[in-house]
């Protein structure tokens, strides 16, 4: 019963019912607290979303390199581990992956006028998991 | 104001140029009056003959006059000492805002004079709430807004109340701005700001994570009662994990009290069963809110069904920092002694907690075995991650 590090991103596709998708939409979650992102993973795979995990934004970096099937990219700010903060993996990734709608989540208030990207979301922490459900569902119909 | 005799003394070195005059007048009056022959006639200052006047009588009226020139002459030292007393800048302005006059405490130099006085303010919001408070106190109120000014590593902040001086006719003549300094009172208020913010930042975050372990107790809970039973507990744990940040002001705790303080709830039935062991580890408050719902799981289950659960079992932590620079912490926790081990089911919230969230979190590395004389977890994980400092 050994976990390895370098197995990220895990997949913990569930089959669910999904109104917006055939498929399962699959969503990219970067938090750095394990209990929070286990959470919110189950969450998601119970609302049918296909779930691949990061712990920082150098991770999820490397997750959308070599997964171009996800869909939407859900960050907390703050990850001391990574080489940046969320707000930094949003704005970069809405560069690099224009296609990939961005929601930023954080117990820090609200974000900043240049914090976020054009057209990103932000849901402040702690969030009712319906709502966490129906805004991501929103955000992948919005950028089908 | 009164005077003293003290003060006129003193004040003799900094005469004005109108004392210097009126003593001077004095002295030349005093010549002509000895000049003047017969001394039955004298002249008043206003050139009328006066005809009344003895010598002694002038010689009365010119001591009055010394002695109110003395009195003059200390008054305005007193004045003068007073402005230099106050720690305020005080300044006088034209009507129209022109500096006119100031004191030495001022944030200006005798430069300022004839400057206008709200531009002298760096920030233009700073210039509009200097304007506003001018046309107050031009209309006979009084203005007041607070401000910085000076160079950004020793920039100064000020209270600054502006109000009319009356002319005799009680229509504002000139207007007095005082300037005092709030610095401290100002760093203080931007501190406690600071902290505030932080400390609704953290509120949330925990509110987040109590809210995550209610859901994950709910989702792995065989029932309602046990689910509030293990809820309770974990609850208590995070509890007793803030205590323990809250002693290192919620920057850094010792390893050792962390595990002191997740085991504290199970120790009372274990005299002597449990040892901890490891040299001295600061932990950072993220980790140590993790390691200790990792120990309380680890403690509960041995309580129900492991080590903690017979008389015989017992329980050792022990940890050791290792590798290059000792950059990796080792952290194992065995029980030994008590009835032969049944491996749990998997998928509880203890074990996923374990299993994943400590290397998710902390790019380390955790195996969970279960072998027949009693569990054993070996943790490794990275210090530096370990010690981070946000939570």
């Amino acid at each position: 019963m050994t976990s390895d590090p370098d197995r990220h991103p895990q997949d913990s596709r569930q089959d669910g019912p999904d109104p917006a998708c055939d498929a399962a939409p699959v969503v990219l979650l970067v938090e750095d607290d394990g209990l929070l992102l286990m959470e919110a993973a189950d969450t998601l795979a119970e609302a049918g979303f296909t779930v691949l995990e990061a712990p920082h934004a150098d991770q999820a970096l490397k997750v959308l390199e070599s997964r171009p099937d996800v869909e939407v990219l859900m960050t907390d700010v703050d990850m001391p581990l990574g080489s940046m903060n969320g707000f930094a993996l949003a704005r970069l990734v809405s560069r690099r992956w224009p296609r990939i709608p961005v929601l930023v989540v954080s117990g820090m208030g609200s974000p900043g006028p240049h914090d976020m990207p054009p057209g990103a979301r932000f849901i402040p922490k702690p969030y009712a998991p319906s709502a966490l459900v129906r805004t991501l569902h929103d955000t992948v119909r919005r950028a089908a | 104001m009164v005077a003293r005799d003290t003060d006129a003394e003193r004040a003799s070195s900094v005469e004005t140029a109108r004392q210097q005059a009126i003593r001077e007048e004095i002295a030349r009056l005093r010549a002509l009056l000895h000049e003047a022959r017969p001394p039955h006639e004298a002249r008043t200052p206003t050139g009328e003959v006066d005809r009344a006047a003895s010598p002694a009588e002038w010689e009365a009226r010119l001591a009055t006059a010394e002695d109110l020139n003395a009195r003059l002459r200390a008054s305005e030292a007193f004045t003068a000492r007073l402005l230099a007393a106050s720690r305020d800048s005080i300044q006088v302005l034209a009507l129209d805002g022109t500096v006119q006059w100031l004191t030495e405490a001022g944030r200006l130099d005798a430069a300022a004079i004839g400057s206008t006085w709200a531009a002298s303010w760096p920030e233009p919001g700073d210039r509009i709430a200097a304007e506003v408070a001018l046309a107050a106190a031009r209309a006979g109120r009084t203005g007041r807004f607070r401000a910085p000014s000076g160079p950004r590593e020793a920039m100064r902040w000020w209270d600054v109340v502006v109000s009319p001086i009356q002319g005799p006719d009680g229509i504002p003549e000139r207007l007095l701005a005082v300037a005092r300094d709030v610095t401290e009172a100002h760093r203080a208020e931007e501190q406690q700001a600071l902290l505030m913010q932080e400390m609704a930042h953290r509120l949330k975050n925990t509110l987040a994570l109590v809210q995550a372990v209610a859901a994950q107790t709910l989702r792995s809970a065989p029932s309602l009662e046990s689910a509030m039973d293990a809820f309770n507990g974990r609850l208590m744990a995070l509890s007793d994990a803030h205590d323990v940040l809250i002693r290192g002001a919620w920057a850094e705790a010792d390893l050792a009290a962390v595990v002191e303080g997740a085991m504290a709830p199970h120790i009372d039935a274990m005299d002597g069963r449990f040892a901890a062991a490891g040299p001295r580890v600061g932990l950072g408050p993220r980790s140590v809110l993790t390691l200790s719902l990792m120990l309380h799981e680890l403690a509960t289950n041995a309580a129900k069904y492991g080590a903690l659960s017979s008389p015989t079992g017992r329980v050792a932590v022990t940890w050791a920092l290792a590798g290059e620079a000792e950059a990796m912490l080792h952290l194992r926790w065995e029980e030994s002694g008590g009835p032969p081990v049944v491996p749990p089911r998997r998928g509880g919230f203890g074990s996923r907690l374990i299993e994943r969230s400590l290397v998710h979190s902390f790019g380390g590395r955790v195996s969970l075995r279960f072998p027949r004389e009693g569990a054993v977890m070996d943790l490794e994980a990275p210090l530096a991650a370990m010690q981070d400092g946000t939570a």
